[in-house]
């Protein structure tokens, strides 16, 4: 009988367990990822949202406690308004000169031939291989009265008198265009890289003129590339505080730059981390638009 | 005129660096004419419909469209539409936009576009399909609207350019029927370039065979296979056993000189020689026959509607067709017998 019993269920069990197996494998395989996300990126981003609610006093870097000051003081406070544009409208010029210029270049790379290639990407992989800092100590030899800049252009006879671009928002600009550029060739080369050539030859053999085929063929099937390549320019730019602070001028006030300044000027720890709790989720929001204009076109494409 | 060629090539050359691709080659197509470029990879066969089409320009020659000269126009400018062999579908655009594009490129009115991409897709065969993407279509369903976009602009000329070769064979017969069907129906003229000689046999009013950027032979397809020009043509078109033997007033030999039971009815004259017999035309155990070789039985394939006898004579190797099973095992030695007419001889 006892034998009966366990012949019936054994098929039942084994099935159950493997049913088990099935559900749980996906996490277990994303376990080690999933741990590694949580410790280094989610922990730090709890304790900084539980800062932003600490209060502050004098000769104290916080105080426990739980207050929303700091995120009323960002409404009222006109330094931070001004901070936000700035950042905003620094982070999107930048962002759309970088997506253009890397744009051209990796189409650039996309239809040469395939011996001009890896020269391109030797240069585009230059900038990745510097420091931010050294990056900003060679534009200040380039921008500045006696720089570069100024020897190339007398030189040439473009102008007469020496001048200098130094710390000035121009400079910040090219700063920050020069460090987000190669992260937006290689994002948006992956993407030529997925297209079939012949479809500019179909494009051209159907009646379509060079510009009509870019704009019809072209143009919509680098979409999503053109997203996430502004995506990533864009999120460097407004949370980098270095290039900015370096090369603009000192009016040129980022919210990383007030950032900084709370945190080691003033020692105000909850006022710096609500400051970038709010820069976080403002470039989650630019994230989720992004993706939200161009997951339908992506996901049809495979 | 009615008369008109649909398109002429007039000595038409290309080189890239050194090396010549396209090498003073001469093609009439006639309106309603299908002239397949057959050749081998590297023949120049691609390289002269991408002249045609205006995708690379030619050093010297010219080409003209229904008499009118077109080799200085780009590929938007000029009356032809090409099937890739990829297929080359816009993946962000539907099958229905993907048919009306050339029409949308050519100024067509808005209100023919649609009727005029409809019939298309009925032509080949995939009306309901018009709001799918290419990610969702079959391998074969993808080149069938590759040919629905190419056609339905009416071209002064179509160019194929190898668009079977990516599909898997019961595929490839299928639309290879189709296209067939299709030239027969609406009477296209086309350029279709192929290494497939069964392609270009089946479809094509005349081949021309390719061969280093030159133009070995244009010819009806059972004149290429029947009459060849040449040694390359004849070898390339069709299966085909080599004998190389050296003849001398009396006997034979192989080319490492063995002495090889050849008897020719016809001999083509002492000297070294590449005899070509086709192994469907050679007879096991034919003593009797004008032409005959003894040779030794190697192995056996068995190929569906054939049995192929792979022989040895001395070091020669050759195979013969036999429509099924005969008594000899390997090591037995055969008389292979076959009529004059079935031979070719080169020097």
């Amino acid at each position: 009988m006892s034998i009966g019993t366990s012949e019936m269920s054994a098929p039942d069990a084994a099935r159950r367990k493997a049913g088990l197996r099935a559900r749980l494998a996906p996490w277990l395989l994303m376990a080690p990822a999933l741990l590694i996300a949580v410790a280094f990126f989610g922990l730090p981003i709890a304790f900084m949202a539980r800062m932003s609610f600490n209060e502050h006093i004098d000769q104290r870097f916080y105080v426990p406690g739980f207050t929303f000051d700091n995120y009323a003081a960002m409404l009222t406070d006109q330094t931070f308004r001004g901070a936000l544009f700035t950042t905003m409208r620094l982070a999107l010029i930048s962002s759309v000169v970088t997506v253009v210029i890397g744009y051209a270049f990796a189409m650039l790379v996309w239809l040469k031939p395939k011996r001009w290639r890896l020269a391109f990407i030797a240069l585009a992989l230059c900038p990745l291989l510097i420091s931010e800092i050294s990056i900003i100590f060679g534009w200040w030899m380039f921008f500045p009265k006696n720089g570069l800049l100024s020897y190339a252009l007398v030189s040439s006879g473009l102008i007469t008198d020496k001048i200098s671009l130094m710390y000035t928002e121009f400079a910040a600009f090219v700063g920050l265009t020069y460090v987000t550029l190669p992260f937006c060739f290689f994002i948006l080369l992956s993407i030529f890289d997925g297209i079939d050539k012949k479809v500019l030859e179909a494009s051209a053999d159907l009646g379509s003129a060079p510009l009509r085929t870019f704009y019809e063929v072209l143009l919509p099937l680098t979409k999503g590339g053109i997203a996430a390549a502004f995506a990533q320019s864009f999120i460097w730019a407004v949370g980098t505080y270095a290039t900015p602070s370096a090369l603009g001028p000192d009016t040129l006030w980022t919210i990383g730059y007030l950032i900084q300044e709370q945190m080691l000027g003033k020692h105000n720890w909850p006022r710096a981390a609500a400051f970038s709790i709010v820069l976080t989720i403002g470039v989650a929001l630019v994230m989720v638009i992004v993706r939200a204009l161009t997951s339908k076109r992506t996901a049809l494409n495979g | 005129m009615a008369d008109m060629n649909a398109l002429e090539l007039d000595s038409v050359r290309r080189a890239y660096g050194g090396v010549v691709a396209v090498d003073n080659v001469s093609i009439d197509v006639k309106r309603g004419e299908f002239v397949t470029l057959l050749g081998p990879s590297g023949s120049g066969k691609t390289s002269t419909l991408r002249l045609i089409g205006g995708f690379e320009r030619p050093d010297a020659g010219a080409i003209r469209i229904n008499g009118i000269r077109i080799d200085h126009l780009p590929a938007y400018q000029r009356d032809t539409t090409t099937i890739f062999q990829s297929g080359a579908l816009f993946p962000h655009k539907t099958v229905a936009e993907n048919v009306a594009y050339g029409l949308r490129m050519r100024g067509v009115a808005k209100a023919d576009i649609a009727p005029r991409v409809k019939q298309a897709l009925e032509v080949v065969r995939l009306s309901g399909y018009e709001q799918r993407y290419p990610a969702q279509l079959s391998g074969g369903q993808k080149q069938r609207v590759a040919l629905a976009r190419a056609m339905v602009v009416r071209p002064a000329i179509l160019l194929f350019d190898e668009p079977l070769s990516a599909l898997d064979l019961s595929l490839r017969l299928q639309l290879r029927a189709e296209i067939k069907r299709l030239h027969e129906e609406i009477g296209f003229s086309a350029i279709y370039v192929t290494h497939d000689q069964g392609e270009a046999m089946a479809m094509s009013s005349r081949i021309a065979v390719m061969r280093g950027g030159r133009i070995e032979q244009i010819d009806r397809p059972e004149k290429v296979f029947g009459e060849p020009a040449n040694e390359f043509v004849y070898t390339f078109i069709g299966e085909s056993c080599c004998l190389k033997a050296r003849i001398v007033a009396g006997g034979a030999a192989d080319s490492d000189g063995e002495p090889i039971d050849l008897r020719l009815s016809n001999p083509p004259g002492d000297g070294a020689w590449r005899l070509y017999i086709r192994p469907s035309r050679m007879h096991l155990g034919r003593a009797d026959m004008p032409n005959g070789l003894k040779a030794r039985l190697d192995f056996t394939e068995f190929l569906g509607d054939v049995h192929r006898y792979h022989f040895k004579a001395a070091k020669l190797e050759l195979f013969v067709d036999h429509p099924g099973a005969v008594a000899h095992r390997p090591g037995d030695l055969v008389d292979i017998g076959w009529q004059t007419a079935d031979m070719i001889a080169y020097q």
